[in-house]
């Protein structure tokens, strides 16, 4: 008894001493600085190195590209951010003229006179896209204007030859005037104008760069509405309003269930709302939860572990409902597949076999195991939100009918799967990539297709993919911008192995279609050529399209103003923290 | 004995070359196209062969290797082509973290071990070793991420004792959030640990110099503390210090789970992502201490036992 009354009280002080030194730690309490988390280490804040997307989260929020997507509406909508208005394109398609904002400023830095940002002018924006193309930085963020941009591809290739340097001019890209920018293109090319949405095309000052050298990937300046306040490496980075950032405004339209949802009610307010941004680096599921459950964090992905005890059937469970707690759906703008390598002696010539693997294939019961039913089954390569996407399109061989797939693996000339020999499938070494390749092989096995399981490290399988030595192989794909055409890529015949068509599919057709829709600006005669390729895809089946996923995010009640979609980056400026809330609903939790 | 240090250090350069070539070997075999990954996901063919030259991948293995040796030599190993960072402030960033989590517990752990083993091996045969050595067996057949899993979600989150995860820079806050880990790592070390030492302490124990003093009338903890403890040193110093080299390259699950920035994850991250600057200096490193350790057991064993001297 004395003993239990001792524990009782060292556990009690134990409690006190973490639990008073950890809340001295979060002042943020008593503010409305948001608390967010990113799965994955941050690597680095610089633009031309944010390709994945948990750098991108932070790097999004310091530096602005000339273009963003419009916070509300849906389907995703293009609208000018550094950008006056929404560039002129001359009728042939080959010139895009942009209006910048007059008195956008740099953050201060100690690379400006005086430590004062200065304003933002159109030779920044050629000095960024030089640096981005730029091969001595190895920014993976060049195929944005790969061979689109006039002169650009011969300023790269020259740099290497030390022929050229950052002050030489290039054709395509030409400053009319302080806040004029003129972009000519080699050809039409409609994607501009989202890839000017993304973070890597975001300017930065030359001088913060030539300060700074190499370390200017951990000393960031941007014109975004946060700033860079520390980074404590690979546990988290702090963000800070920036007190320089212009006028700009919560929009006052969006979806006609915005505003029932309470995401109109700080229409016209001045953004940013938070003054501080703090994204904490948490790679596990558990804590990541667990910091959630405990009003650490403001907002997460449900983790797969957790998912069943959060949400029943589509709702939000009761208990977490009682504590304010708040459900989102969104889903992405993603694709997983099965990728036939149509090099392939047996695969390649036989698209019978491939429509009998694909009818073999339960995708819906894959969905419910793996997927905890967060995903819906693919029916193409372009995933829902995205133009060129039809919610009504349902392809023929993406039913799971075992009678038919056995007729298919007839025509193939392999009758209950005799004289086929084993295939190979690849995918990576982890426990449920593992289990997924499984699935697939139980699902080949009731067919009379006898599956040999290949599982690698992440870099030799990708590594297979793009030496062409895969035979089966199941990836996803998440967008880069909301058009069919980032998705066609992926089986255009000029992007085969080691290019991102890692299925070498190589249809004449195709091509042609895929050429011209990439010269057409949105709009009507563009989708239907998306939709004939779409349909090219599925009477050749060089994939089995799989699952679009859904992400379900829930966020506490002291959050207003949340609605995700991962293509929009930059939306902590519109988040706003209730203080207030926030110390009512964490003495429920 | 200054020979022989100096002899074990000549010793180092050729296994140290062997180490790196190893590791040479097989990440050139085993570690994809670092090019290809480093390029993204839409890079082309021309790209890729592009990038590769770029980081001398396209240079014959010599070169490469050459190159390699030349980075050692300098400690000097650039930037990590996947973060693009400085690898040596890498390497400070994650030093300090994982040191404040992996000394204290092991030091701690092994002033808890070898106590608990002492008063097994004192009460060897009663009921409280009996249930003690189940009790081990137990604890050393759960795995470790069930500690950790089930410390986190009890302990730090059903009853608030600790920070669920997080760190702080600051040498005292930093406490905070290392607790729990710590507290972890000395428990799951009990089992296997005491009764390593305990079996170490038995031997001794049945020893004849222990029936004398005995006989003598010496007290039991004189005997305990005084003379088995001194002789059983060797079997504890070959543990102790062959674990050393691993305080540095840290604790992964540790500190992924309870957000510790250390070496562990840089490592990890590395390995993931084909980084090979990062794998090299790691393992170079990781060699180094290997042998700086096996070194300095040698010479603690002459320090603990006369019998033995270094020549």
């Amino acid at each position: 008894m004395i003993f239990c009354r001792r524990l009782l009280t060292f556990a009690l002080g134990l409690s006190f001493v973490f639990g008073h030194l950890s809340c001295t730690r979060r002042v943020s309490d008593q503010d409305g600085t948001i608390n967010t988390v990113v799965s994955a280490n941050i690597k680095g804040l610089d633009p031309i190195f944010s390709s994945d997307v948990y750098t991108n989260a932070v790097v999004a929020q310091i530096y602005e590209p000339l273009l963003t997507y419009h916070y509300l509406k849906r389907p995703l909508t293009l609208q000018p951010l550094l950008a006056a208005e929404m560039p002129k394109v001359s009728e042939d398609g080959l010139t895009h003229t942009f209006k910048i904002k007059k008195g956008i400023q740099f953050q201060d830095n100690p690379a400006f006179p005086g430590g004062k940002g200065r304003e933002l002018v159109a030779e920044d924006f050629i000095y960024s896209w030089k640096r981005l193309a730029d091969p001595r930085n190895q920014s993976d963020g060049f195929w944005v204007f790969d061979g689109r941009i006039k002169g650009l591809n011969e300023w790269r290739e020259a740099v290497l030859k030390e022929e050229a340097d950052y002050d030489t001019p290039i054709a395509g890209l030409v400053a009319k005037d302080p806040y004029t920018l003129e972009i000519q293109l080699t050809r039409p090319y409609y994607q501009l104008h989202y890839v000017l949405a993304m973070t890597y095309t975001a300017p930065v000052p030359r001088e913060a760069v030539e300060r700074y050298k190499e370390e200017f990937i951990n000393n960031p300046v941007g014109t975004g509405p946060y700033r860079f306040d520390s980074w404590v490496r690979n546990s988290r980075v702090t963000l800070v309003k920036n007190p320089n950032w212009r006028e700009e405004f919560y929009p006052s339209e969006g979806e006609p269930e915005d505003r029932a949802r309470g995401l109109l009610e700080d229409a016209g307010q001045a953004l940013p709302f938070a003054e501080r941004i703090v994204f904490h680096e948490i790679i596990e599921d558990q804590p990541r939860w667990l910091n959630f459950m405990r009003g650490n964090l403001d907002f997460v992905d449900i983790p797969k572990d957790n998912f069943e005890s959060a949400v029943v059937g589509d709702s939000l469970s009761p208990q977490l409902a009682e504590k304010g707690i708040f459900l989102q759906v969104s889903t992405e703008p993603d694709v997983t597949y099965t990728a036939f390598n149509m090099k392939d002696p047996i695969l390649g010539q036989n698209v019978n076999l491939r429509k009998a693997i694909s009818l073999a294939y339960d995708t819906e019961t894959l969905i419910e195991r793996f997927y905890n039913g967060r995903a819906i089954v693919a029916h193409s390569p372009i995933p829902p939100g995205v133009d060129g996407y039809d919610p009504g399109f349902r392809n023929p061989y993406k039913e799971y009918n075992l009678e038919k797939a056995k007729e298919y693996l007839a025509k193939a000339g392999f009758p209950e799967g005799q004289g086929l020999p084993e295939l190979e499938f690849s995918t990576i070494s982890s426990p449920t990539a593992r289990q997924m390749a499984e699935y697939f092989q139980q699902n080949m096995a009731q067919l009379g297709i006898r599956v040999r399981i290949s599982s690698s490290s992440w870099p030799q399988f990708t590594n297979k993919i793009r030496e062409g030595q895969a035979q089966i192989y199941g990836i996803a794909w998440l967008g880069d911008y909301p058009d069919a055409e980032n998705f066609l890529q992926l089986l255009y015949g000029g992007n085969v192995s080691p290019g991102p068509n890692g299925s070498n599919f190589q249809n004449e057709e195709f091509d042609r279609l895929y050429e011209r829709a990439s010269r057409l600006p949105a709009g009507p005669e563009r989708t239907r050529l998306y939709q004939q390729m779409r349909d090219i895809v599925v009477a050749q089946a060089p994939w089995v399209p799989g699952a679009h996923r859904q992400s379900y995010y829930v966020a506490h009640g002291w959050l207003k103003n949340f609605k995700r979609n991962s293509m929009i980056q930059d939306y902590f400026k519109y988040l706003r923290v209730d203080p207030k809330k926030r110390a009512e609903l964490k003495a429920k939790l | 004995m200054f020979k022989y240090v100096v002899r074990r250090l000549l010793y180092t350069i050729p296994i140290l070359f062997g180490v790196t070539l190893l590791t040479f070997l097989l990440f050139h075999i085993a570690g994809g196209d670092p090019a290809a990954q480093a390029a993204g996901k839409h890079a082309s063919a021309e790209e890729i062969a592009l990038l590769k030259a770029q980081l001398g991948l396209d240079r014959p293995l010599h070169q490469q290797y050459f190159f390699y040796l030349q980075q050692i030599a300098t400690f000097d190993f650039g930037r990590s082509w996947a973060t693009k960072q400085n690898i040596s402030s890498m390497f400070k960033a994650g030093l300090g973290p994982t040191l404040s989590l992996t000394l204290p517990a092991f030091f701690l752990a092994v002033l808890i071990t070898i106590s608990l083993a002492l008063i097994l091996a004192h009460l060897r045969g009663s009921w409280v070793d009996r249930l003690s050595l189940v009790l081990c067996l137990a604890m050393m057949s759960i795995s470790f991420l069930v500690y950790i899993l089930a410390g986190q979600y009890f302990l730090a989150y059903q009853f608030s004792l600790f920070p669920i995860s997080g760190w702080d820079p600051d040498p005292i806050l930093r406490w905070t959030y290392l607790a729990l880990p710590i507290l972890i790592a000395v428990v799951v070390s009990i089992g296997p640990d005491t009764l390593f030492f305990r079996t170490v302490f038995l031997d001794e124990i049945s020893q004849d110099y222990v029936r004398t003093a005995r006989a003598k009338g010496l007290a039991e903890g004189r005997i305990l503390f005084k003379h088995v403890l001194r002789n059983a040193l060797i079997p504890i110093i070959t543990i102790v210090v062959i674990r050393m080299p691993f305080l540095v390259m840290g604790s992964l699950l540790l500190e992924a789970f309870f957000g510790i920035p250390g070496l562990g994850g840089i490592m990890f991250q590395a390995i993931q992502n084909s980084d090979f600057p990062v794998i090299k200096a790691m393992t170079f490193i990781g060699a180094l201490l290997y042998m700086f350790f096996q070194l300095f057991s040698d010479i603690l064993y002459a320090a603990v036992d006369p019998k033995i001297q270094l020549r």
